[in-house]
């Protein structure tokens, strides 16, 4: 737990391990795919590679990105799929200056629910993110699908 | 056996390299006991396997090596240096000796014994065997030149197998996917950039060397089904002893071959229908014997190749199975009504086994009979693409019918596209393609539900647009329809708005949070590299609640409405291009077909058509008739011949009960029908036939021997064989019913039942027929065809009586 990729979301900061993170990549052209939960944005894809667009602003709860076309998402692998995290903006790579301290209560639920913790950097605290719960979306969502 | 031998060198092989650093650490310190077991471990699954082999002074040699380290392990006994070099020369001999049954040479007698010796005496006063280990190694020593060279041998025997960890081989193949598709998205760039020829070749190369490498690739992860069968012995006789049952299982064509992915998504099917057939198929044998057969049941499993597909047939010549109970537990489950059952064949009815909720089993037995039942055996057989049946003889038994792909990761499939979205279809579930404007499907609505009339069925049909929420504005006119056949029988008609194309789909898995909407299989790229969702036809199915109780109203309703009687024909109303109304008999039709115009030709003297890679006559086509851009045909067939017949669209199909009024003067017209007030023209599919029909190349079986030159090969080869002869070369010595010669050659034919000669020259008519000018082709046709008739009468009197 060295290096994290620094995100906003919401004007939140937050990081994802960096050892998760693929690559960073602009976002073309993004499939629909109907009848996904409302978090994913549907498939596109790098390098020949089949993308399942994650927008993490829904998945947290948050009123959905206005314009993913061009936004820079984070590309994270998981089992044998590949994802691409839409985020408002990512930042930097930045090293740990803390451990993870789990985070108290007052986050909100959605904010609590995907996150691993609290950590600090160079560019002051982070909310650390689950990709994995991420990619799950809402636990609302997945109750209702 | 050869695989077993192989398995085992192998497994010797890798246990022998496994316990190197073992046996190092445990040279370094002999007491410590820790390293001891992967070392008995080795000496012990040697000992087991040679016993099985029949390697006697392996076994003898590791059943020595296991004892004394059986007492180390049990605190019988010290282990000291002499005891560890003791096992690890034994290890070594062990390692040479596995290495000459490899390459099945004869390892030199002698020097076992010594190597035991060492090993007991070990254990006896350390001064006595401080001399041994300098024995052992003068015995080594002493075999170290053949030593060396026999390494080098077998490093090359090695090379040619190797074993390799499957994740690699699943990483190398997700690998070569990938790069197919990066071809194709380069592919597409190459071609919007325009003809660059510096580019172009060494890409064309490319693509040939990914198409071998994906080719080997997909060998290289095909694995025999003996694997899969291997565990069968085994679980037949111990549910047979537990059941008190006597069973013989009987294997067939475990050197078929699939893929690895798709072995293991069948083991647990395969490993249920025996499970069942045992159970419930084969009965005891004091019932066995009163039914008056034989003591001992037999179970088969045999699998064979067909195309890209794989059959496996298990059947059992047990009770079979009873249409009556199941039809009456279909009805006490509320799966189907009375009406509905009295309407289907025993064979559907039979098909009901797999429908979930249903078990005949009277007793719940330990195996089988506890809900996990036949349907989660289709449901499995169905998500990987394949199909099971089944059918039965009361009394004698059952056979169930599996067919299912040879890989997972690729398949042909269908693009569709609806409003703005593309959709993959597996074409294995694609009966037809039907364009609803041109044949009128006459679709209606039943409440909800949208239904088309296909072939004089009706068929329950489902909107893309609506099942997937896509905006479409295409009128439902200008839409097509997919005929879907799903694995237990049902059609459906899926909506499109448009058919892209029909390809190779390297499908990719989905994440679970897209897969459990239950509405997609996996995700493929277009040649552009857009991603595109495959659907999952079956659940897509099942979720709109068109899998088991539609089949039964599907079915009937065909049944009421045109049951083929014996008082009429029953035949398919069409408008011709010449827009007369016509109607063939629906026995030669064979299927319907939208053909790009690209594909006919029309340069000959006789329409033709490609279909399918085959040249089929064309009728139906008036001289002056403008191609549009695509033409619907017929394609019609006789069993032997067919033909396409070009339409302007297709009407319906309809009984005709009354006698047809005759047509006078037209040839390939039957008879008129009167229907609905108006005159139909009914094809005569005899004439139809009779004076369009390709007709077979050799059908007269006769052989004809032709000079050996370029000249005959080249020109007067395909005339000859037009006329239905067999060639067969001037220097084979076989019996030809005709021979053709040059009359310069000087080559006796002595085999041939008649000869004709060609000239050179062009000169006075001769008056033998068989002396002819070689480009009078009139003449030669004349003589080839007289010679066929003459020489072939009696087979072509069969061939008519045949007909």
């Amino acid at each position: 737990m060295d290096l994290l990729v620094l995100i906003q979301i919401d004007g939140r900061q937050c990081a994802l391990r960096a050892v998760d993170v693929q690559s960073v990549m602009e976002l073309e052209a993004i499939t629909p795919v109907p009848h996904s939960p409302l978090h994913v944005l549907g498939l596109s894809t790098k390098r020949s590679q089949t993308l399942t667009v994650v927008d993490c602003r829904s998945a947290l709860g948050l009123t959905s990105h206005p314009n993913p076309m061009g936004q820079r998402a984070a590309v994270i692998r998981q089992d044998e799929h590949s994802c691409a995290l839409l985020v408002d903006e990512i930042d930097d790579v930045e090293k740990a200056l803390s451990d993870v301290s789990p985070i108290s209560e007052g986050f909100g639920a959605q904010w609590a629910s995907m996150a691993v913790g609290q950590i600090e950097t160079a560019q002051g605290a982070a909310l650390l993110l689950d990709v994995e719960k991420l990619v799950e979306g809402p636990v609302e969502d997945a109750k209702a699908a | 056996m050869d695989d077993l031998l192989a398995d085992f060198i192998a497994e010797t092989r890798e246990m022998l390299e496994a316990s190197q650093s073992e046996i190092i650490d445990w040279e370094a310190d002999p007491s410590d006991r820790s390293r001891l077991d992967a070392i008995f471990r080795f000496v012990h699954t040697v000992k087991g396997n040679c016993g099985f082999f029949d390697f006697p002074r392996l076994e003898r040699l590791s059943h020595a090596a296991e004892d004394a380290l059986a007492d180390v392990r049990a605190d019988r006994r010290e282990p000291n240096a002499q005891l560890v070099s003791a096992v690890l020369a034994i290890m070594d001999r062990i390692g040479e000796m596995t290495d000459a049954i490899e390459s099945g040479e004869e390892f030199p007698e002698g020097g076992d014994d010594a190597l035991i010796r060492a090993l007991a005496s070990s254990d006896e006063e350390t001064g006595i065997v401080e001399s041994k280990p300098a024995g052992i190694e003068d015995l080594t020593a002493g075999q170290d030149n053949s030593k060396g060279q026999k390494r080098n041998q077998s490093a090359s025997a090695n090379a040619r197998t190797i074993r390799l960890p499957t994740e690699l081989l699943d990483r190398v193949m997700s690998g070569v996917s990938d790069m197919v598709l990066a071809r194709n998205d380069l592919a597409h760039r190459l071609r919007q950039s325009g003809n660059q020829p510096t580019i172009d070749g060494p890409f064309e190369r490319l693509t040939t060397i990914l198409g071998d490498v994906r080719e080997a690739i997909t060998r290289m992860r095909m694995q025999r089904i003996e694997h899969l069968f291997g565990i069968f012995p085994r679980l037949v006789r111990d549910l047979s002893n537990e059941l008190g049952k006597q069973v013989l299982i009987d294997l067939e064509g475990g050197d078929v071959e699939l893929d690895r992915e798709m072995v293991e998504m069948i083991r647990d099917p395969l490993t249920h229908i025996v499970r069942n057939a045992l159970d419930h198929g084969i009965e005891k044998p004091a019932e066995r014997l009163k039914a008056g057969k034989r003591e001992i049941g037999l179970l088969t499993i045999a699998a064979r190749q067909s195309g890209n597909k794989i059959s496996i047939v298990i059947t059992d010549d047990g009770r079979g199975l009873d249409a009556e109970k199941i039809g009456a537990k279909a009805i006490e489950n509320g799966l189907v009504t009375q009406s509905a059952l009295d309407a289907m064949s025993r064979e559907d009815i039979l098909q009901l086994v797999f429908e979930p909720g249903l078990s005949t089993a009277k007793e719940v037995s330990s195996l089988s009979g506890r809900g996990v039942g036949l349907d989660v055996v289709r449901d499995n057989i169905e998500k990987v693409g394949g199909a099971i049946k089944v059918t039965s003889t009361p009394g004698l038994g059952s056979l169930f019918y599996l067919n299912i792909p040879l890989t997972l990761s690729i398949i042909s499939g269908v693009t569709v596209g609806v409003g703005s979205q593309t959709f993959a279809i597996p074409q294995s579930y694609i009966e037809e393609i039907v364009q609803l404007e041109v044949d009128t499907l006459d679709y209606t609505l039943m409440g909800e539900r949208g239904l088309v009339t296909f072939r004089g069925q009706r068929v329950p049909c489902l909107a893309l647009s609506d099942l997937l929420m896509v905006e479409s504005d295409m009128e439902l006119e200008a839409q097509t329809a997919v005929m879907i056949r799903l694995a237990n029988g049902d059609l459906i008609a899926m909506i499109v708005d448009q058919v892209h194309n029909i390809g190779d789909l390297v499908v990719k898995p989905l994440p679970p949070v897209i897969t459990k909407s239950e509405y997609y299989g996996g995700a493929t790229q277009l040649d552009d590299g857009t991603p595109i969702l495959v659907l999952d036809v079956p659940q897509i199915a099942l979720n709109a609640g068109l899998i088991s109780d539609t089949r039964n109203q599907g079915r009937s309703s065909q049944l009421d409405s045109v049951a083929p009687s014996e008082t009429g024909i029953y035949v398919m109303l069409f408008k011709g291009l010449d827009s007369r109304q016509y109607a063939m008999r629906m026995g030669v039709i064979q299927r319907i077909e939208t053909i790009e115009s690209a594909a006919i030709d029309r340069s000959g003297s006789h329409d033709r058509i490609v279909v399918n890679d085959r040249v089929l006559p064309l009728i139906g086509l008036d001289a002056g008739y403008q191609l549009a851009e695509n033409l619907r045909v017929l394609r019609i067939g006789d069993g032997t011949s067919e033909l396409a017949y070009a339409i302007s669209r297709v009407d319906d199909a309809v009984m005709i009960e009354d006698d047809l009024a005759p047509a006078n003067g037209e040839e390939e017209i039957e008879g008129l029908a009167i229907i609905e007030g108006s005159p139909v023209a009914v094809i005569d599919s005899f004439a139809l036939f009779a004076r369009h029909a390709q007709s077979a190349p050799n059908i007269s079986g006769l052989r004809c021997k032709i000079p050996d030159s370029d000249w005959a090969r080249t020109i007067l080869a395909p005339l000859v064989s037009k006329c239905g002869y067999a060639i067969i070369s001037e220097d084979s010595k076989e019996p030809v019913d005709l021979a053709i010669q040059m009359d310069d050659s000087e080559i006796e034919i002595e085999a041939a039942r008649r000869v004709i000669t060609l000239h050179e020259q062009e000169t006075a008519k001769s008056d033998n027929a068989d002396r002819i000018y070689r480009y009078d082709q009139d003449a030669l046709v004349a003589a080839l065809t007289e010679a066929k008739a003459k020489l072939a009468p009696s087979k072509s009197g069969e061939s008519e009586e045949a007909a």
